[in-house]
């Protein structure tokens, strides 16, 4: 009799929890977990869904090329290009943006006058829509821009230089664009974590003689390394599938010095139709994000302290 | 000691307030630039301050009769309001559930939204054409909305808070008689309201700020967004910098004014989504 009564609960327990978790769960399958299968699928094919005429031939338009896909991949220099070009955004936005926010929450952290105006500052970029942001840089970093007029008024260039068109510049403008909006974000995390460090350590360190350089970095530097190795993942990860700021220069423009991972998936996708092809790189994008999120969690060991 | 301190301070200060202005610089260019003439942005003889302050550029982006930013806001607000609300009520309910709710195959599904986390959506940009052109959304705001619906951090961050609530709060309430429904719409939600401003904080600056989504799926250009309205004064022949500016003032002011109102729940819920759970 109880344990009836205890599959009768279990029962209810199943359908209030079915229930509850039901609209989460039909998103999740139609808008992720279906569309991340189909993206698998379809990475093995030649595809064209605008040639599709009626859905129930769709098997007619779908050719199977087995892995062609991934092997055009490697030969398609515009995107082995992109990928490289990734790797640079990451390589030079996430450091530069986690040394110069962890310094600005480390000042703003201490005690400074107007400190929530100067907090704003940082911050606005971060918040604010990327294609304006995007505008105003390509802008600024015209032939014509305030970049050039500034460089050339403190006499560091003789003429102005062509930021957007010349392939070994074409990567600066969003370079900074993307330090420029990031930094907010990583000053914030780390003044929450900054927070969190007790101040008895501090106080402790300066009985003992340690200077306020030997204090940051033997106490603020450690104490702050969960939140470091967090700011790392999760900006690595928000590099690779870099779009709008990207999609702000290249728009209107054929050079490939400047595209990402994710601007090449979009024109392959919405320029060029190939949307097999376009899956295909997805893929390689989705193993990309794994392979580097198991790195650092594997790394982590090492060299974060808790 | 204690003028020492004080030029401490001041030093300091000074050293992020040059930073400070280094970062609005860009924007104060923008803010000007959007109130001059066209041929004065780039001009030879450029200058910061406008010759003639031209404020009709804004009536000019605001009531243009192709693509209008009225327009393109009320587009954008539409989206943010009903993704964001949707997007706190759904996961606050399966957050529940997560936490409170004792049935089978709770992990199973918890971690597969987990697993979400590390899926980028620019991943299953193609899939999601294909199903949205063939339920024919597509050129349909709630192409924009509906992915908004299911959000795996939003569910981690309210699950952990759930968890967090002694469970003493529903079994007093289950031995009057109350049900799941009962006990979370009446008892429980209304102590995550902290946690539930700062997701509405994320979601509403991810929901305003969005670009890739109306730049696939929302080709006409009544249903463009702000983002949008940008793109096509910057693709437009007519190159006219000013409005462009204006298009681009537009779109930031109103979120800097919301900041500078609620600058709590924003840095709060920025802060709360990284803290390590």
């Amino acid at each position: 009799m109880a344990r009836k009564h205890r599959n009768q609960n279990q029962i209810k327990e199943n359908i209030a929890g079915y229930a509850f978790v039901m609209p989460a769960l039909v998103t999740y399958v139609l808008l992720i977990a279906f569309p991340f299968f189909l993206t698998l699928i379809l990475s093995f094919t030649k595809f064209n869904f605008l040639k599709v005429r009626s859905l129930a031939k769709l098997g007619k338009y779908i050719s199977w090329i087995g892995l062609d896909n991934f092997r055009t991949i490697f030969t398609d220099r515009r995107f082995v290009q992109s990928i490289g070009n990734t790797f640079v955004y990451a390589l030079t936005t996430v450091p530069v943006s986690i040394v110069l926010g962890l310094v600005i929450a480390y000042l703003l952290n201490g005690r400074v006058f107007c400190k929530k105006p100067l907090r704003l500052a940082f911050f606005i970029p971060y918040i604010s829509s990327i294609v304006a942001l995007g505008a105003v840089f390509k802008f600024l970093f015209r032939e014509d821009g305030l970049v050039n007029r500034a460089l050339m008024g403190l006499g560091w260039i003789a003429e102005p230089w062509k930021w957007t068109v010349e392939p070994s510049l074409s990567k600066i403008p969003i370079i900074f664009l993307v330090i420029w909006t990031s930094l907010g974000y990583v000053m914030i995390i780390y003044m929450a974590a900054l927070q969190n460090v007790p101040r008895s350590l501090y106080e402790a360190a300066t009985i003992d003689g340690a200077s306020g350089f030997q204090q940051f970095t033997r106490i603020t530097l450690p104490m702050v390394s969960p939140t470091t190795f967090y700011l790392v993942i999760v900006r690595l990860i928000a590099i690779f599938k870099i779009f709008g700021s990207v999609n702000v220069f290249t728009m209107g423009s054929s050079i490939a010095s400047n595209t990402s991972i994710v601007q090449e998936i979009y024109s392959s996708a919405f320029s060029d139709y190939a949307h097999g092809y376009a899956s295909a790189q997805s893929v390689v994008l989705l193993l990309i994000i794994i392979f580097f999120t198991a790195i650092n969690f594997g790394g982590q060991k090492k060299w974060v302290h808790y | 000691m204690k003028k020492r301190e004080f030029s401490i301070t001041l030093v300091k200060t000074l050293i992020i307030a040059v930073f400070a202005l280094a970062f609005l610089l860009p924007l104060i260019w923008m803010v000007t630039s959007s109130l001059k003439n066209t041929n004065e942005v780039f001009a030879g003889n450029w200058q910061w301050l406008p010759r003639e302050w031209k404020w009709g550029n804004y009536a000019a982006v605001w009531t243009d009769p192709d693509v209008s930013m009225f327009k393109a806001y009320l587009n954008t607000a539409f989206i943010t309001v009903i993704g964001t609300v949707a997007q706190l009520i759904i996961s606050s309910m399966a957050a529940y559930a997560f936490a409170k709710v004792r049935f089978q195959g709770k992990q199973v599904v918890f971690v597969l939204f987990l697993a979400t986390m590390m899926m980028p959506t620019e991943v299953t940009i193609v899939p999601r054409f294909i199903l949205f052109k063939t339920v024919g959304l597509y050129n349909n705001l709630w192409a924009i909305i509906l992915p908004h619906f299911f959000n795996a951090t939003a569910i981690f961050l309210l699950r952990q808070f759930y968890i967090g609530l002694p469970d003493d709060l529903m079994e007093a309430a289950k031995i009057d008689g109350a049900g799941h429904l009962r006990i979370f719409g009446q008892i429980l939600m209304p102590l995550t309201k902290a946690s539930l401003i700062s997701l509405m904080v994320l979601s509403f600056i991810s929901c305003w700020n969005e670009y890739m989504s109306p730049l696939i799926f929302l080709i006409k250009k009544p249903l463009y967004t702000i983002s949008q309205v940008i793109r096509w004064y910057m693709l437009d022949d007519l190159q006219r910098y000013d409005l462009n500016m204006a298009a681009a003032t537009s779109a930031i002011v109103p979120v800097v004014i919301l900041f500078i109102f609620c600058q709590r729940y924003f840095v709060e819920g920025i802060a709360t989504s990284g803290v390590k759970g």
